[in-house]
């Protein structure tokens, strides 16, 4: 029996935020500190003519203004080393960084930037995805041969990742099927919109450079910035302070070069904040996507060959695309049973900014290409949509096409029937106007490596040191809280549990794929384990009873039932510093990889689905026939947790990713016009979800304990938005009945 | 030019640039920086402010045109102590991130001061400038109808 485990006990870090108490990176100042800007190219593809800065060099208040040449000039990246801090000899996307200036204050920075004159030779920009991988097409990037890559790949002029899985009997299983359903599917770029934009306080001191700000990765930033600079990791200090949302767009670095290179030159603690247009037109948003679909099925309702070939928009930089490339192979042969399939999936550049991660890497617009695709198999066999999906759906012991084994997968048939007893299929969506849908996918929990220190204070409380970032979902500030106070018999209010800083925690690999309650939360429990044989140690002397026969509840130690006897973890802990030395310990983490067959791809950088997690979603939306718009009535959500450590704060990552679904489904876009430049640029054309928009979403949580998570917890907080566009556009095809095609699904797409 | 506003209930007599923001005054000028920039366009809210009581998006609003207001940031609200609008926010889940949240604060006050029984309906439609990108709003919302239900 848990005693906080379980409970919905308010976030650590809710009052200071209700309060407006709670210093975020864009709130730290330093003394003598200097204001910074960047000067971003206005065009997306051209050869630099002229960059004269010496105006503003001379302004008064100006303090450094740098460019290429007072740069590092080689290249770096996460996977392919394709990206320069300044852009060298041509321009690449529109913002591309070419110059920067430190000044005493915002306005002068302004004037600076101003005052440089930076001229460019237009080149038409590529940016259709067809395009840039077609013979002949002119390369982004001239010299893309010479760029040195730390993994394998297959890269081609304009390809710079690149997925192939060819199984045998493909052509055959095709040949056998008795018709072909074919698809195209196109997704539009999602801008991750967090409230807090992007920024950076950088100090350069004692030959290190010290950098502050809100970000979901600090050692990300040590690791990426030291490559960038060409200095050596421990160089960087990284300090973390609240996170004002990231979603994937702070896991990787974008400005943090800029403000290190300053502070360096000037001596001066530098701060760069972006402006909302430039974080919007520069954001590693997520790509957008093409993503063609063929399947062989058979009269009797067998999918028995499939075809997928997909295209993901890199930008004019790899970052982490070559990964994400892996990820449409993994979803192509799940939930539902298909034949030999062969997948190519490949990441392209374009004369566009450098798309990265978003939640749901990839998964979102995959799993809507596939859910269509099924639904269109559905509707030509005459079968309804769900009783297909039932039909199809793979059981226990069978495999990923990464030949993955999922034990598991009866959860998802569980998931069916739950979401069946909350809202019979037969009864949603049948009236005039109205349309339901449904989907369900396999998803992840990020494995990556992790670790906490705890220690018993003084005065009773515990301290969790850790590297790890909590970036709003409450994985630090509830679940990881909550597991340290449930092995320590306390509260949760007495857990104080650190902000990041890489010089004083061990590695962390950010909060990214659900992974930090799940791989931190081991971590504490390890730790926690040797911080009671700590306590007990001393107590038994204190008490002069045997180890075995102590137990910590509501914050003291006593002998098992005896509640008499307990002594305070105050004073176990003051007697233990003074004695034998503080109580503290650490623990580590990491989930190790599931068993797959490497010979089935080739470029699979992103091997696996470690500790899946299965998810059916159903929505009813009604269409307005005369103008188009789609109204969600009802959104409903099955999801397989592990263990609720939080139940309210569970909720919250459903109801937060379902809406950033649905903005994703009905509302949000970055377009790419002909010329290369973003049609939205502010968050008036920018369209997120309001609170008029998201429907209170109905959700029911399924618990089948994780062997290695943190009292069975699985990773719970990115998968809600991944199959969401896939309902809504069955949904909204079931009211219309005509198939969707694309996200954002417009209202003149309705009224098609 | 001169400019005297009354902030949280304490004068402030200041020297501002004709072209200065209330944001800008408070955070930059008075050290107060609960209240957060967001988009300095007027469409996320997170700025919000109350001038006379009545909430503004304080990235727009020229400092000078609050000559003589009374301004209640994230700051004053209760008057030091956290409310129980604040406390049922908590409660609910209504934070994540909480970067949104001083403007959501703000604005909700604004609201059940004015409206001390707000519907599902006016709560949403009166947070129709403030965005959130963490919770999906329903929580936010169930911490108002939490608190109007608690002064019952």
């Amino acid at each position: 029996m848990t005693v906080v485990v379980g409970t919905s006990t308010a976030r650590l870090d809710g009052m200071s935020k209700v309060r407006g108490e709670a210093v975020y990176g864009v709130d730290v100042s330093l003394p003598g500190m200097l204001h910074a800007g960047i000067l971003g190219s206005p065009i997306p593809a051209g050869t630099i003519v002229a960059l004269d800065t010496s105006k503003a060099e001379a302004m008064a208040g100006v303090w450094a203004v740098i460019t290429a040449s007072d740069a590092p000039r080689h290249r770096s990246g996460l996977v392919v080393a394709d990206q320069r801090i300044f852009a060298h000899g041509y321009v690449a996307f529109e913002g591309e960084p070419v110059a920067a200036v430190a000044a005493e204050t915002p306005e002068l920075v302004r004037k600076a930037l101003d005052a440089i004159r930076f001229e460019v030779d237009l080149i038409p920009p590529v940016v259709d995805l067809d395009v840039a991988v077609a013979d002949g097409a002119r390369p982004v990037h001239p010299d893309w041969e010479d760029f040195v890559t730390s993994q394998e790949i297959a890269r081609s002029t304009n390809v710079c990742g690149a997925l192939l899985a060819d199984p045998d009997g493909v052509d055959e299983a095709f040949a056998a099927a008795d018709f072909v359903i074919e698809d195209e599917f196109r997704a539009q770029r999602q801008y991750q919109a967090y409230l807090e934009p992007r920024g950076v306080v950088a100090l350069y001191e004692a030959d290190r450079y010290t950098i502050h700000l809100s970000h979901q990765f600090p050692f990300n930033v040590r690791d990426r910035l030291a490559q960038a600079l060409g200095v050596t990791a421990s160089a960087i200090r990284v300090v973390g302070h609240h996170l004002g949302g990231g979603f994937g767009a702070k896991l990787d670095i974008t400005i943090e070069p800029y403000a290190a290179l300053l502070a360096k030159r000037t001596g001066r603690a530098v701060r760069l904040v972006l402006d909302r247009t430039t974080d919007l037109i520069t954001a590693p948003c997520r790509e957008d996507a093409i993503i063609r679909l063929r399947s062989g099925v058979t009269t009797d309702g067998r999918i028995v060959a499939r075809e997928m070939n997909v295209l993901l928009d890199a930008g004019a930089a790899a970052t982490d695309a070559p990964y994400l490339c892996s990820i449409p192979f993994l979803l192509a042969g799940a939930p539902y049973r298909v034949g030999p399939t062969r997948v190519v999936s490949r990441a392209v550049y374009t004369n566009t900014a450098p798309t990265g991660a978003f939640r749901g890497v990839s998964g979102t617009h995959t799993v809507f290409a596939l859910e269509q695709h099924t639904d269109n198999i559905a509707d030509r066999l005459g079968v309804d949509r769900r009783e297909f999906r039932l039909q199809s759906l793979m059981s226990n012991g069978d495999r990923l096409l990464n030949g993955q084994t999922l034990d598991d997968l009866s959860i998802l048939r569980e998931a069916f029937d739950t979401m069946e007893a909350a809202a019979p299929w037969a009864s949603l969506g049948r009236e005039h106007h109205r349309g339901v849908g449904i989907a369900s996918c396999v998803w992840l929990t990020n494995p990556m490596p992790g670790s906490a220190t705890v220690k018993l204070n003084e005065d009773g409380t515990v301290g969790v040191v850790t590297g790890a970032t909590e970036n709003g979902s409450g994985a630090l500030a509830m679940g990881v809280a909550q597991v340290a106070a449930e092995e320590l018999g306390i509260s949760v209010d007495r857990v104080i549990v650190s902000l990041p800083d890489t010089d004083t925690s061990a590695y962390d690999a950010g909060s990214q794929g659900s992974r930090t309650t799940h791989v931190v939360g081991r971590a504490v429990r390890e730790a926690a384990a040797e911080i009671r044989r700590q306590i007990f140690d001393v107590a038994s002397d204190l008490l002069e009873v045997g180890v075995e026969d102590l137990e910590i509840v509501d914050g003291g130690v006593g002998v098992k039932g005896v509640a008499s006897s307990r002594i305070p973890l105050a004073e176990v802990a003051t007697t233990a510093t003074f004695s034998r030395g503080p109580i503290a310990a650490t623990g580590r983490s990491i989930t190790p990889q599931p068993q797959y067959d490497p010979t089935c791809a080739s470029g699979l950088l992103f091997p696996t689905m470690p500790t899946p997690t299965y998810h059916v979603h159903v929505a009813e939306v009604e269409v307005d026939p005369v103008t188009g718009n789609v109204d969600v009535l009802r959104y409903l959500v099955v999801q397989e947790v592990g263990k609720a450590i939080n139940p309210a704060g569970v909720y919250g990552q459903i109801q937060g990713g379902v809406a950033q679904g649905l903005g994703y489904a009905l509302y949000e876009g970055l377009a790419v016009g002909e010329d290369g430049r973003y049609r939205q640029r502010t968050l008036e054309t920018y369209r997120l979800p309001l609170a008029l928009d998201v429907p209170r979403v109905e959700a029911h949580l399924l618990e089948h304990a994780d062997a290695l998570g943190p009292y069975g917890a699985k990773g719970v907080a990115e998968p809600p938005v991944v199959p969401v566009a896939a309902v809504i556009a069955s949904a909204v095809s079931h009211a219309v009945g005509a198939p969707i095609t694309r996200i954002p699904i417009t209202p003149e797409d309705v009224l098609d | 030019m001169e400019l005297h506003i009354i902030v949280n209930g304490r004068r402030h007599d200041l020297d501002v640039a004709p072209d200065e923001t209330l944001l800008q005054t408070i955070r930059n000028r008075l050290g107060l920086l609960g209240t957060k920039e967001g988009c300095v366009e007027g469409e996320c809210g997170a700025c919000t402010m109350l001038v006379e009581g009545v909430p503004v998006d304080s990235c727009l609003y020229p400092s000078p045109a609050a000559e003589g207001f009374n301004i209640t940031t994230i700051e004053g609200i209760g008057a030091g102590a956290t409310t129980p609008l604040q406390e049922a926010m908590v409660r609910a889940g209504a934070v994540q991130c909480g970067f949104c949240t001083p403007g959501f604060v703000v604005t909700l006050t604004a609201l059940l001061a004015d409206n001390p029984a707000p519907s599902e309906y006016e709560v949403r439609s009166a947070l129709s400038g403030n965005l959130c990108r963490c919770t999906g709003y329903a929580q936010i919302i169930d911490a108002v109808i939490d608190t109007v239900g608690s002064r019952r």
